[in-house]
């Protein structure tokens, strides 16, 4: 059956400015300025908004969920995290020291 | 040098009138136009559309619901005793309004659109106005405005100039509907009060910016006016097309069966 809809367009709005957009949702139109026209009432009229994007889903290069495995980590990659190294102790120690010291 | 009335009880009796009369008005188009609004909800071409529509019904409604609430403390009857009590010849809402137009697409948008122009204009005007509690709440309601008339923007050329029917059925709504739009400005006796004291323009005025403004936007669109089109007076004096009646019937029906109910 063929899609008689309009194209989509990803919505993303931003809730302060500063802050990043997020994607929410999408909306069917035959054009941008009508996508945005649309997402504002579908997405903004409930929460917080100042700022609102939309772009064509054509325009999206996704991965494809077959290769979720290539996410999975097949060896230890703590050391890419905060945790995996010793520093938080020790600076725990060194403040409770301090502590000690203080009193 | 216009004197600031800082609240309603500045004013003196003659412009209070005048005021009353004024919010009438706005209240009466706006709770009007915002129900025609809502007979969209479930029944818009497009989902997204249907959304949208129906949230600026809401948006409508909210504006006239400050108005009427304004009325109330100016000594007028409490906002649903106003809107569900009053009988046909008490309302003072434009023809534009009134006229049906269920299952009509092209009309509900060219009449939505020409609301909006006329109502951005009359907040704009509020807003610089000498009455502050008034003008207050003008700059407040225009922030809403703005997205229906991007919302109007937006259609008025993209059907005006979309396929031959989509422009055959814009151009029929252009050509019934703008009569009655140009009977908006019908002039009241409160004109040149509101006038005077600073707090309103004069209708023949604010129908000088609405014509600049949509001639403008509909020559964009590739839609005609006819520019020998006489305005169609009367619902500013209590004088309604039959549509109106319906509305109400319809609208007023389950407040009618018992007033005194609690909700």
């Amino acid at each position: 059956m063929n899609d008689t809809q309009w194209p989509v367009y990803e919505v993303f709005h931003q809730q302060a400015r500063g802050e990043a957009h997020i994607h929410v949702g999408s909306v069917h139109a035959p054009d941008a300025q009508m996508a945005l026209v649309m997402a504002k009432e579908q997405y903004c009229r409930r929460q917080a908004c100042v700022n609102l994007w939309v772009a064509p889903a054509s325009a999206i290069l996704a991965t494809d969920y077959q290769d979720g495995d290539m996410f999975e980590h097949a060896t230890d990659k703590s050391y890419r995290e905060s945790w995996g190294y010793k520093t938080p102790k020790t600076i725990k120690k060194s403040k409770a020291s301090d502590k000690e010291s203080a009193k | 040098m216009i004197a600031t009335m800082e609240t309603l009880n500045d004013l003196d009796a003659p412009t209070k009138s005048a005021v009353i009369d004024l919010l009438y008005r706005l209240a009466d188009d706006a709770i009007i136009i915002g129900h025609r609004g809502s007979e969209w909800t479930g029944f818009a071409p497009i989902l997204e559309e249907d959304i949208a529509f129906s949230s600026m019904a809401q948006d409508d409604m909210g504006h006239a619901l400050t108005f009427y609430q304004m009325l109330h403390e100016l000594g007028e009857p409490d906002p649903d005793t106003n809107v569900f009590g009053r009988k046909l010849e008490q309302w003072k809402c434009a023809s534009l309004v009134s006229l049906c137009s269920k299952r009509d697409w092209a009309k509900s948008l060219v009449r939505k659109y020409f609301y909006d122009v006329a109502e951005s204009l009359r907040l704009e005007s509020l807003a610089q106005g000498s009455l502050v509690p008034l003008a207050q709440l003008a700059r407040k309601l225009s922030s809403e405005k703005k997205y229906h008339l991007m919302h109007g923007h937006m259609w008025m050329p993209r059907l005006g100039q979309g396929t031959d029917e989509s422009h055959q059925l814009m151009q029929d709504a252009v050509d019934t509907l703008y009569p009655h739009a140009l009977g908006m400005f019908e002039s009241t006796g409160a004109d040149d009060l509101l006038d005077q004291a600073g707090i309103f323009l004069r209708e023949d005025e604010l129908r000088k910016r609405w014509v600049a403004a949509v001639d403008k936007v509909l020559g964009e669109s590739s839609l005609k006016i006819n520019a020998k089109a006489s305005p169609v007076y009367g619902g500013r004096s209590g004088k309604h097309p039959d549509d109106l009646a319906t509305l109400l019937d319809g609208m007023q029906l389950v407040y009618k069966l018992d007033p005194s109910a609690k909700w």
